[in-house]
């Protein structure tokens, strides 16, 4: 017989460094369940994305179980591994920072679109580049629709 | 002590999330949860730097109008509720582990008593039982044990009820120290000396049995440090890490002239065992 359900955590943790402090702690420990445990799977899991922000859904069952599933990186975390940028501009609209290609905005949009609501790779495409317009990052060259 | 904690609120457009997370994540911020109007964010507080945040406020305030309002939450053990409440494990039927609240049963060789506050092996880890069912297959009469990430201490106090007389046990955590000295009070343990910190402020010595439970990263760069501390013919047994990263566990340990002596694996979960 399936587990019953009895509720969800959504948090947002770096790779390979979850410890018990907030937001982990309390999130899980108020419900009961063995954050210790969580840590350790959570970290053995994420090892190959040490030090990025992965976000993480965490179901928790009625005996005091969970499981988890870790999603993509942030398509912001992408882009700033990306274009080597350490910050972003101070003037996104005037003073670019970093610059990232077509293709690689292709290759974070084709990482992410596990997660995304789209449809196709060049709407998420779309998407990715509006995020790095935002945080003052170019995308050099052409887009492949206007080629 | 676990650390103070600063809680700040960010409020945004919670499209935009995303943007400012990865800014905080540069800036030491650990995790984050969303909310409806934008996300909460959790950094310690002695990194806590009220410049850096008005500087990101200022840096995204035509792209990304956000304000924040920070507070306090103050260390204590998160884990009290899981922990008031856990079953006895046993090993391999020779020994339990439990807490100090549950009655001793007399029938199992080994009776380890944990009171984790917040600090890993308690034994429900699939980890933690594999390194100790290994433990149960080594000769540690008189023999000296190092245990590396040494949480509550238990894989140290196993070894010291079955014989050894020279032991030394660490864990970077505060808490964990804290706890592994407490627990092994509790076990009536004389021989450990546990400290906080790791391998890189372990003072030298030769060890019969290293023991190490962490993460594959750690034990791909720490491996060759860990053999500097066995004796010729000592035993390495590490776990903390899943089947798919034996392989390079097995080579990095081969490195350094490890021999495997068994491997074993549950739930997807692995120990190896190395002899010098």
């Amino acid at each position: 017989m399936a587990k019953e359900v009895a509720g969800y955590v959504k948090l947002q943790v770096k790779g390979g460094q979850a410890n018990p402090s907030p937001p982990i702690g309390p999130a899980l420990g108020s419900k009961g369940l063995n954050i210790m445990e969580f840590c350790k799977q959570f970290n053995a899991r994420s090892q190959e994305k040490m030090g990025m922000i992965l976000p993480v859904l965490i179901t928790y069952y009625k005996d005091k179980s969970f499981d988890f599933v870790i999603k993509t990186p942030p398509a912001a975390i992408l882009l700033k591994e990306a274009s080597k940028v350490k910050l972003g501009s101070a003037e996104p609209n005037r003073k670019k920072v970093g610059s990232v290609s077509w293709e690689q905005v292709q290759q974070i949009a084709e990482t992410k679109m596990p997660d995304l609501n789209c449809f196709t790779v060049e709407s998420a495409m779309k998407m990715v580049a509006g995020t790095a317009r935002s945080m003052g990052i170019t995308v050099s060259g052409k887009a492949p629709w206007d080629n | 002590m676990p650390h103070t904690y600063n809680e700040i609120q960010f409020t945004l457009d919670p499209d935009l999330n995303d943007i400012i997370i990865a800014e905080l994540g540069e800036l030491g911020y650990e995790s984050f949860v969303e909310t409806d109007s934008g996300f909460l964010a959790y950094i310690q507080q002695d990194m806590f730097d009220e410049a850096a945040l008005l500087d990101l406020q200022t840096q995204y305030q035509d792209t990304v109008p956000l304000a924040y309002a920070t507070q306090e939450i103050a260390p204590k053990n998160w884990n009290e509720e899981w922990e008031r409440n856990y079953e006895p494990i046993e090993v391999a039927g020779r020994v339990r582990v439990r807490a100090s609240y549950h009655a001793p049963n007399p029938s199992f060789e080994y009776d380890l008593v944990i009171d984790p506050k917040m600090s890993f092996g308690t034994g429900h880890h699939e980890t933690t039982t594999l390194v100790m069912a290994q433990q149960l297959h080594l000769n540690h009469a008189g023999k000296s044990v190092l245990d590396v990430g040494a949480g509550t201490g238990i894989l140290a106090i196993l070894a010291e009820k079955l014989g050894a007389t020279q032991l030394t046990a660490f864990d970077i955590e505060e808490w964990a120290y804290h706890n592994a000295v407490e627990n092994c009070a509790v076990n009536d343990c004389r021989y450990i000396a546990v400290f906080q910190g790791t391998i890189a402020n372990c003072p030298v010595g030769l060890y019969d049995i290293v023991l190490a439970n962490i993460n594959r990263n750690i034990l791909l760069q720490e491996i060759p440090t860990y053999n500097q501390f066995l004796k010729t013919g000592g035993t390495l047994i590490v776990s903390g890490f899943y089947e798919r990263d034996m392989t390079d566990i097995t080579q990095k340990a081969a490195e350094v002239g490890l021999k495997v002596v068994t491997q074993q694996t549950l739930n997807q979960w692995a120990t190896i065992r190395f002899e010098k």
